[in-house]
């Protein structure tokens, strides 16, 4: 497959259209395509409910040990350090993580269904 | 603190806004085609743009507020804010995209090939929008009043006036550009502050007043269900905001879509360490901002206080620099979306029914906020995240997702959500702030599963109705573009 670089959206969105709408008129397609959500909507809910897994966690863990919301680290209350700051890099994680395997989905997908 | 420094720094964020504006619809006009050039936004500048406009009053005024009055019950407002977007990025921003639509009525309608979706839809979306301009004017009131000693009035009409003439000057691509240095603007305005406010404190080694674990007011800590319902709230709320989405036709494709909503995960994150920081130090070093009654102020009184002279009229001019710009950012944004809305359904295609929609859409909730008071500012933002998380997110969610779902499950799910939670938001305004129970006070947890359950219940129950163009269109939701267009 040779691939031409093309930098109007417009144009390269035509021949995408063309493909999916062929891609969606065979019954195999409908197959492709059934599968393939059904892998994002998997997805999308295991990395929604690992994250809030991990959210809930960290309550938890504060009430769980007696005096560690109260530690201080350099200077600030620990229990404000895991819900002020810490949360953040776990969201970002999970974004990330999903990006890459919904990405490798649609590359799946594409394998399968546009190149026959 | 001085007004004339205050005054000042309103009219230079005004002018600025005004002029990136104008200077951006130029740009647009020499690129020849104004859509075409509105979806080739870069993906820094729209997240930049999204950040902009997503960080309203309620981040940039009432979260540091909240967290003076209840410590770290009200750490779960900015962690709910950004966890929103993560589970817009889950289940929506890469589908939306390739649905093509501009609108959530344009959405909803192509997806269920149904008019009347398409007028329940706009109808909730324009009370989402309303709702949502509400505090970013009271905010207005409140900065104008605290910090030039003007009456209150005079912030709401000047916001409802500047974004009038950048919408209806403007287009959307002079608006990514306002949004987008809005972001940095409200940045630079919390983050300079604080960090001189603490290089202050760390210096002279002023000990603390009161320790971080007391609240100020005396106030009780929040119980289970207030904290989950309010996640519930802001966790499925964000999607179905409508500025949110016009953001997302402005990327290229749907796997840009996603990266964009990745940067801006990372700018919400960095962006909400410094209302919490605010928080922590007003309930260290001056929890006297909390008992004034006037919490939602303190990010603008606490340079004052800590640093006091001409640094802290300085340092202060910023900060409402910063929150002029949340109100701007966020209302503009708004008032784009609904303008496009009730141009669209209300008032018929064109530019001059487009602008007369742009004033409607401002000056309704003006008259809001005039017989309406202000209370928290997070507080009545998050009750509009659960609005729209009882009728706006279940037919997206279901929409995107479920092939199952009906036109009339659609209308009686957004129904029933809308009359429930807008029926938990009048009796809790009647009742007060003080003698409403937590169920009324925080509907979400109740109102979103029930509009859930009537719209799958009434769609399984019409399964008829089932449009053909079902599979089509879930097709082109959930289908990659060419290889070409995501690898760049």
């Amino acid at each position: 497959m040779t691939r031409v670089r093309v930098t109007a959206p417009r144009t390269a969105a035509r021949p995408a259209k063309e493909t999916r709408e062929a891609a969606q008129d065979s019954e195999v397609g409908q197959v492709f395509v059934r599968s393939l959500i059904r892998s994002q909507l998997r997805l999308a809910l295991v990395v929604a409910a690992g994250f809030l897994l991990i959210l809930c966690a960290f309550p938890l863990l504060l009430a769980a040990v007696p005096g560690l919301a109260e530690t201080r680290v350099a200077g600030i209350p620990f229990a404000w350090l895991l819900l002020g700051a810490g949360i953040y890099p776990v969201i970002g994680l999970s974004a990330w993580l999903y990006i890459r395997t919904a990405a490798r989905n649609e590359a799946r997908y594409r394998d399968l269904a546009e190149d026959r | 603190m001085n007004p004339g420094v205050a005054l000042a720094a309103l009219v230079g964020v005004s002018v600025a806004t005004a002029v990136i504006g104008f200077y951006g619809l130029r740009i647009s006009r020499t690129t020849g085609d104004f859509y075409v050039a509105s979806r080739t936004v870069r993906p820094w500048w729209n997240a930049s743009a999204i950040g902009g406009e997503y960080l309203s009053a309620a981040s940039f005024l009432g979260v540091a507020g909240l967290i003076l009055l209840s410590g770290t019950d009200a750490l779960w407002f900015p962690v709910g804010y950004t966890a929103g977007y993560l589970m817009l990025l889950l289940f929506v921003a890469a589908p939306l995209r390739r649905s093509g639509a501009y609108t959530i009525p344009d959405f909803t309608e192509a997806r269920l090939d149904s008019l009347p979706v398409r007028k329940v839809t706009s109808l909730v979306v324009v009370l989402v929008g309303w709702l949502y301009i509400v505090p970013q004017l009271h905010g207005a009131a409140l900065t104008i009043r605290i910090t030039t000693g003007l009456p209150s009035w005079v912030g709401s009409v000047a916001v409802v006036i500047v974004v009038c003439l950048t919408v209806v000057a403007g287009g959307m691509r002079s608006i990514t550009f306002v949004q987008a240095f809005q972001y940095w603007l409200k940045l630079t305005a919390l983050a300079v502050p604080i960090l001189f406010i603490i290089l202050v404190l760390a210096g002279s080694g002023t000990p603390a007043l009161a320790p971080p674990s007391v609240n100020p007011t005396g106030a009780p800590p929040a119980g289970l269900y207030q904290n989950v319902s309010l996640l519930v709230a802001l966790l499925f709320g964000t999607l179905g905001l409508p500025h949110v989405l016009v953001r997302f036709y402005t990327n290229p494709d749907g796997q840009s879509a996603r990266r964009t909503t990745l940067i801006v995960l990372g700018l919400l994150s960095v962006f909400y360490l410094f209302p919490t920081a605010y928080g922590l130090v007003g309930r260290m070093f001056a929890p006297g901002l909390a008992t004034a009654g006037q919490a939602d102020a303190m990010v603008l009184l606490l340079p004052g206080e800590l640093v006091g002279g001409t640094a802290g009229d300085l340092l202060s001019a910023l900060v409402v620099a910063g929150a002029f710009a949340a109100f701007l950012s966020t209302t503009s944004g708004l008032v784009v979306s609904l303008a496009g809305v009730i141009s669209q359904d209300v008032l018929g295609a064109g530019v001059g029914s487009f602008r007369l929609a742009a004033v409607i859409s401002a000056v309704v909730p003006l008259g809001f906020a005039f017989i309406t008071d202000s209370f928290a500012l997070a507080g009545s933002v998050g009750l509009v995240f659960a609005f729209t998380a009882s009728t706006v997110c279940p037919v997206l969610l279901l929409g995107i997702w479920w092939r199952g779902l009906t036109d009339a499950g659609a209308i009686a799910g957004m129904l029933t959500g809308g009359v429930l939670c807008g029926g938990a938001m009048i009796a809790g305004a009647l009742a007060g702030a003080a003698s409403t129970p937590g169920w009324l006070a925080q509907p979400a947890a109740w109102t979103v599963p029930a509009a859930f359950a009537v719209m799958v219940i009434v769609s399984r129950a019409t399964s008829q109705r089932i449009p053909k163009t079902m599979s089509k269109v879930m097709t082109r939701l959930h289908t990659p573009e060419r290889p070409l267009a995501t690898e760049r």
